[in-house]
């Protein structure tokens, strides 16, 4: 324990880009926190002049995890600027495809990226560790192997329907290029089954139809004990979290952010989205309205006004800025507020039971973070099948939106990671301005204007570290919004300071 | 065999199709091939303490290096000194040209580690191991070679395919040097077209050519497909064990290409006489364009009106 205060050195792989974290600690307790995206590729001012449909294929190529969802998002934009109406058909199939990238990204991100810490020395004097290494060990752990294996298997389905993955471009305006036949959709339902039943026997220990029953922690720790699911992994991640204090640390501002996840198809009811959008301040849910979304800039390498207006806010990099800048990633604010947003944000403001009840009888946490992935796992295996089956049978999976001269669209939807929005303006037959917000850019915001820090260095402050050389309880903390810097800070031709110690780790 | 992976300018999409590798499945080609991964960045959980001591090891040679693999492009700016893209202290620029002084093979997988990619779009100075788009050079120079005598394993594709990653892996494994073609990518799998195997290739013989995207002709002469111009197994290994862009109607936005991404608008193909102003490589335009008009001649009406189910 110092008394003195330091600033330490966090390593960070396992997140895409670079990511700089750095905190000041004093008698073993995080006091500040700043977390800064340290590259700057530029995809948006890459766009400009290009042709309309061009991203589609610049667009995914930001990120190799949720790809899908950066294509959905830019179709989405582009459906709107052409006032086109998506066939339902190719809404669940585009919907499908984005479902599979979530399975395999929260299931990659819970067991390759997050677990895989429990198996590290350092947790070698805990009764977990030998079951730990066993299961999670980089490549060689049994549940690290069947994970690869299975989070393989089910992105076969963005190949069925959309070519490849990840980084097809199988999402236009008006719906999807492809005609799946209903023998491609049918092994396509065989994917959904085959990684269902690898999910209800190793991941959560029972049937997605006893699961759905849980609808409080009672019950989760009911289900938990039972001699039936205890092997499964879900019980033993728990129980590890709980041992390490993950279900009280990571604690944030409590304001959770989604757009509105996978739009319904034409005709199926009332709802827009499968999972509803708004924004959650202190349990407090409030309607989505775009317009509320600014990107704060006091804190970020780039010139211009403060405080900027997606659709119409230009992207200046200025490298030396006068001030206290830090990162090259924006500040995204709702309502002037910071605000979370992933799988747990998606699913609070959606309702979902369970962890709703998680929420308000333990608290947000690092745990509730991870938990959320397998509940959302098991929220859309189910629809998944669903639509399906309703698309089966051929019909229409495109209808042509006529020639793409001007205007301008907006696409969002909720990626693996949370909030995703693309605004786009196309003037002549091109791409006169394409603005980006990534989740990450929402969670791994710097501060505002108002100094207000954003949700992943919030939720870094108070924390106690043991080892400061080796600090991975925040290790832990910062993997639990899953950061992914290269879609937060998309690019430019301009790098850090060089007097600034960089201090993560790796892209 | 060891591996040591390091990403620079990228969005991990070649790490990603890497976990889609399915014969052998990546834990089993470790196994199978006795390939240890010394360090890489989305699977590795060594602290930071600890990469340092294996990248001070690699870099000291007292831990010799079998295999360099390189994701992304490479920054040289500012000044070509890499300050704009660091790993703790160094550039990753320096680490880049270190560790391949040192590398029994290097491998740039993907096509930004390859050409530059994405990465020659803007001004930031980076650019491919080797080459900077067409151009011979790069941030290691056109002279380099490792210490197998190999130049620079080019392995190129938004992302490049894990079958020809994983099966160059074997091959090397095996202690066999692949033959390699003027771009320095395996003959093996860059010596065929996208086009080749394509399932549209029937209505590319005859002509029968899309102006819309939602059906089953070939997408060359209009929408902008890339296929007959551009080198890769796309539809040799299939993508995911399933399919391909081009078969389900994705025009191939020539990914693998040192030129790739192109400044055209993509899904738009420049026409001559309606006739695409870029032909495969060693065709003779005049003698195309009378194939061409008596391919559309002689086209039936099943492929015509568009009968067939696939």
């Amino acid at each position: 324990m110092t008394t003195t205060v330091r600033s330490i050195k966090l390593p960070f792989n396992r997140v895409e880009g670079d990511l700089d974290v750095r905190v000041e600690v004093k008698d073993g307790q995080v006091r500040d926190a700043w977390v800064s995206g340290t590259m700057f590729r530029g995809f948006e001012n890459m766009m400009i002049g290009r042709g309309p449909l061009d991203g589609l294929v610049i667009t995914p190529r930001i990120c190799g995890i949720c790809s899908t969802s950066h294509l959905h998002a830019a179709a989405l934009a582009l459906d709107q600027l052409t006032a086109v109406q998506v066939p339902a058909n190719a809404t669940r199939l585009r919907n499908v495809t984005q479902m599979a990238e979530h399975l395999q990204s929260d299931m990659r991100h819970l067991f390759l990226m997050f677990a895989v810490d429990f198996s590290h020395s350092c947790y070698q004097s805990r009764s977990f560790y030998p079951q730990a290494v066993q299961r999670y060990a980089p490549l060689k752990g049994a549940t690290a192997i069947e994970v690869v294996r299975q989070t393989r298997r089910i992105l076969e389905i963005v190949a069925l329907i959309g070519g490849q993955w990840p980084h097809s471009s199988f999402m236009v305006p008006g719906g999807i290029v492809s005609v799946p036949s209903n023998a491609d959709l049918r092994q396509c339902r065989h994917l959904v089954y085959q990684f269902r039943s690898w999910f209800e026997e190793r991941v959560i220990g029972g049937s997605l139809e006893n699961w759905a029953q849980l609808k409080t922690v009672t019950d989760l720790d009911g289900w938990c004990t039972d001699a039936a699911h205890r092997s499964a992994e879900l019980p033993l991640l728990l129980q590890i979290g709980k041992e390490l204090g993950l279900d009280s640390s990571g604690v944030g501002h409590g304001c959770y952010l989604s757009c509105g996840s996978l739009p319904m198809p034409a005709g199926e009811g009332e709802a827009e989205h499968l999972f509803a959008a708004g924004f959650m301040q202190k349990g407090k849910l409030r309607a989505w309205d775009p317009e509320q979304v600014v990107e704060d800039v006091s804190s970020s390498w780039f010139a211009g006004s403060t405080v900027k207006y997606p659709a119409i806010s230009e992207t200046l990099p200025q490298q030396n800025k006068p001030g206290a800048a830090y990162s090259w990633v924006k500040a995204p604010r709702y309502r002037s507020q910071p605000a979370e947003t992933g799988p747990l944000a998606e699913l609070l403001v959606a309702g979902q039971p369970l962890l709703t009840d998680w929420v308000a009888t333990r608290g947000e946490s690092t745990l509730a973070r991870e938990l959320a992935r397998v509940v959302r796992c098991a929220e859309l295996l189910p629809v998944m099948e669903r639509w399906l089956r309703q698309a089966a049978g051929g019909g229409s999976y495109y209808l042509h939106p006529g020639e793409i001269e001007s205007g301008s669209g907006i696409g969002f939807t909720q990626a693996s990671r949370g909030a995703l929005g693309h605004w786009l303006q196309i003037e002549a037959g091109k791409v006169a301005h394409y603005q980006i917000i990534s989740p990450t850019s929402w969670n791994a915001s710097p501060r505002d204007e108002a100094g207000v820090h954003g949700p992943l260095e919030a939720a870094l402050i108070g924390t106690s570290i043991a080892d400061e050389d080796h600090p991975i309880e925040l290790g832990h903390i910062v993997r639990s919004f899953d950061p992914c810097l290269v879609c937060a800070v998309h690019t430019y031709r301009n790098g850090e300071p060089r007097s600034r110690l960089k201090i993560g780790l790796l892209g | 065999m060891n591996l040591y992976w390091l990403q620079c300018g990228a969005g991990g999409g070649d790490s990603m199709s890497m976990l889609n590798m399915d014969s052998p499945e990546l834990t089993e080609l470790c196994h199978e091939i006795g390939m240890n991964i010394l360090w890489h960045p989305s699977l590795s959980n060594h602290s930071a303490t600890e990469h340092e001591q294996i990248l001070e090891d690699l870099l000291s040679g007292k831990q010799v290096l079998d295999i360099f693999c390189v994701e992304g492009f490479v920054i040289a700016g500012p000044d070509g000194q890499g300050g704009y893209d660091l790993l703790g202290a160094r550039s990753k620029l320096g680490i880049v040209q270190q560790l391949a002084a040192r590398a029994r093979v290097v491998i740039a997988v993907g096509t930004c580690a390859a050409f530059g990619g994405i990465g020659n779009i803007g001004a930031i100075d980076a650019g491919g191991l080797q080459f900077v788009g067409d151009e011979p050079g790069g941030v290691l120079g056109a002279d380099y070679r490792s210490g197998s005598g190999l130049p620079v394993l080019n392995l190129p594709g938004c992302p490049t395919h894990y079958g020809v990653l994983a099966d160059t892996l074997m091959g090397l494994a095996d202690g066999q040097l692949p033959e390699l073609d003027p771009q320095q990518s395996p003959r093996q799998w860059f010596d065929m077209l996208v086009h080749q195997g394509c399932l549209r290739n029937e209505y590319h013989e005859f002509r029968v050519e899309e102006r819309e995207f939602g059906d089953r002709g070939c997408l060359f002469f209009y929408r902008g497909c890339r296929g007959p111009l551009t080198s890769g197994p796309c539809n040799k290994l299939l993508w995911n064990r399933r399919s391909s862009k081009t078969n389900v109607g994705v025009p191939c936005v020539g990914c693998t290409s040192p030129n790739f991404p192109q400044q055209h608008p993509f899904f738009q193909t420049p026409n001559i006489a309606d006739v695409p102003l870029e032909l495969p490589a060693g065709v003779d335009r005049a003698h195309y364009l009378a194939y061409k008009g008596m391919a559309a001649a002689s086209a039936p009406e099943r492929l015509k009106k568009r009968k067939n189910l696939v």
